[in-house]
């Protein structure tokens, strides 16, 4: 494909972009049903299966309530900032999905087209990836600040303090991977875990315990339980976003669904091999498929996670964070570092 | 180098913006949206990074400032809650002494401004041919570089020059810079820290606090918590 004319250039970005938005509002959409649902299993009760059948449409019922309910602005709010913070959040979430490969490259039929499956392919795609995630925590220490109420400011500085913290082991958790691949770019980390029959994993190979950190990580920077501080109903009314109501509400309810999709992305990507599996070097469009599947675990495995652990109290979530993670993450990068300098790796 | 195009348009777009939320941020009254501005500003800096085609800098600068140290600033600020600011525009020109010996700082910097501007013009405008042969040298590499799959950009090694570079040739100012650092928290943390939470934390040996407390008053302070 002639790269050089503009207008293809554009046309086929423009395309890729809204295919990729479009399907993660999707997944976005159904996962928050599929929460519900595994939660009622959980919990042995049905959840919602009344709109379409099995509760399929229940998300499109969703969205309308939200859209025509009534909006609430508190009387002494701060209001440009009370409306830039949900604005803040949605978009920080969606903006890393472009990044992400999806697919290997493939070859359009009766063509001599070959599309890679990525939106855009950037020489520091990881470290944009971080950087746009750790804007996002604007978004809620901005709602709980401007909503001038207590419960929303201590949500608010308590997420602040908890990204932050948990931030750090999550980076520390990545320069594992960053070392033993040589490259912050996303699309050659996954090709490098290619072949072994699954073994060249990062995984499997010499980065399980980065893999645990990040994970642990992850769920503590997209705010779920146990870590969902920030949100503690039972202490905190709903936290950050206790002000927040109809359309602006689903906004930030959406950006932890997102940010929960994205971290599974790129778990999927770092980990567990990305696109990599069997068949996938004749069948091309099997990697969509491997990859789906990988990253449709992870959502599973924290709504499972959500089901069945208690909440951390706060002194002990900082104190596991730094006296536990921080240091065992460090390890993990003396090892590596180690293992390297033996060329072993 | 020169910019034409959307480039050009998009860098004095950056470029103006940096420039008036640097200036917005000390004039806002309120200290949130001071940080705000701020934040505003590092963004539209990450953004020329972009254009000048660093674009580790770029990530390195968003990740670091935007996304660290300005949610720490934040995070201080809504904790202390400063609303002394608010009252009023007069009282932020009462001084005269404070606005003459801004005024004149602010003269000096100007000067020396104006002055390493000048020399760097005069240094980039002289025929430079070693310079000039490096450049060349520089462009050729980058053409042969692989185009990547999509179209974006050329993939290149620069992180990792970067990384070398500073590795190899800086390592020492990194690891004082690094040191520093360390010795501020910890200096930070020991100043923040009363005598009485100092005795309360479970983690401090009763013996070594009586060793460092000297004076009659704190030891009085201490006896009183323990009891």
């Amino acid at each position: 494909m002639d790269w050089n004319n503009p207008w293809i250039f554009a046309g086929v970005k423009f395309i890729a972009i809204n295919v990729a938005f479009v399907a993660v509002l999707m997944i976005v959409a159904y996962s928050v049903l599929a929460e519900r649902r595994v939660l009622g299993f959980i919990q042995g009760r049905l959840g919602p299966n009344r709109v379409g059948p099995g509760g399929l449409l229940q998300p499109f019922a969703d969205l309308l309530k939200f859209i025509l309910k009534e909006d609430i602005i508190p009387d002494k709010s701060t209001r440009f900032v009370y409306f830039l913070a949900p604005v803040i959040a949605i978009t920080t979430a969606l903006m890393t999905i472009v990044v992400y490969p999806f697919g290997p490259t493939i070859h359009i039929p009766f063509t001599d087209w070959y599309v890679p499956l990525v939106v855009t392919r950037m020489d520091v795609g990881l470290l944009y990836v971080l950087g746009i995630t750790s804007v996002g925590v604007y978004g809620i220490a901005l709602a709980g600040w401007s909503s001038n109420n207590k419960y929303s400011l201590m949500g608010g500085l308590r997420s602040s303090a908890q990204l932050i913290s948990y931030e750090l082991s999550l980076g520390l958790a990545l320069i594992g991977v960053i070392l033993q691949s040589g490259t912050l770019d996303l699309y050659s980390i996954v090709e490098r875990q290619s072949g072994w029959y699954g073994m060249h994993w990062n995984i499997f190979w010499l980065q399980p315990l980065g893999f645990l950190v990040y994970l642990i990580s992850a769920i503590a920077e997209t705010n779920r339980v146990p870590f969902d501080l920030p949100e503690a109903e039972t202490e905190l009314v709903a936290g950050f976003h206790t002000e927040y109501s109809a359309m602006k509400f689903a906004l930030f309810f959406m950006a932890e669904y997102v940010n929960m999709l994205t971290v599974s992305m790129l778990a999927t990507t770092l980990f567990l091999g990305g696109w990599n599996g069997p068949g996938v070097q004749t069948f091309p469009l099997l990697g969509v498929l491997y990859f789906l599947i990988k990253v449709i675990f992870f959502i599973f495995l924290y709504i499972w996670l959500r089901g069945t652990l208690p909440r951390f109290r706060f002194d002990q979530l900082m104190s596991f964070g730094w006296k536990f993670l921080l240091p065992v993450a460090i390890l993990n990068i003396i090892i590596t570092a180690t293992l390297g300098w033996f060329g072993w790796i | 180098m020169v910019l034409s195009g959307w480039e050009a348009v998009f860098f004095w777009v950056f470029s103006i913006a940096a420039l008036f939320t640097g200036l917005l941020m000390i004039m806002a009254r309120n200290a949130v949206h001071s940080a705000l501005f701020l934040i505003s500003t590092l963004v539209s800096v990450a953004a020329l990074f972009v254009l000048a085609g660093a674009e580790f800098v770029a990530g390195a600068q968003v990740l670091v400032y935007i996304g660290g140290v300005m949610v720490l600033f934040l995070f201080v600020i809504m904790l202390v809650n400063v609303g002394a600011e608010e009252r009023g525009r007069g009282q932020l020109f009462n001084s005269s002494a404070q606005v003459t010996a801004t005024a004149l700082l602010g003269l000096l910097l100007a000067i020396g401004l104006v002055y390493a501007i000048n020399q760097g013009v005069k240094g980039l405008n002289e025929p430079n041919r070693r310079s000039d042969e490096m450049a060349g040298q520089r462009t050729a590499e980058q053409q042969a570089l692989p185009v990547s799959a999509t179209g974006d950009m050329k993939i290149t090694a620069d992180t990792q020059r970067l990384g070398s570079s500073l590795y190899r040739y800086a390592s020492l100012p990194f690891e004082i810079a690094s040191l520093l650092l360390l010795v501020a928290i910890v200096g930070s943390v020991m100043l923040a820290r009363t005598l009485k939470q100092e005795a309360a934390a479970d983690d401090v040996d009763p013996e070594v606090l009586k060793e460092v407390v000297t004076t009659p008053e704190e030891r009085a302070e201490l006896e009183s918590v323990s009891r």
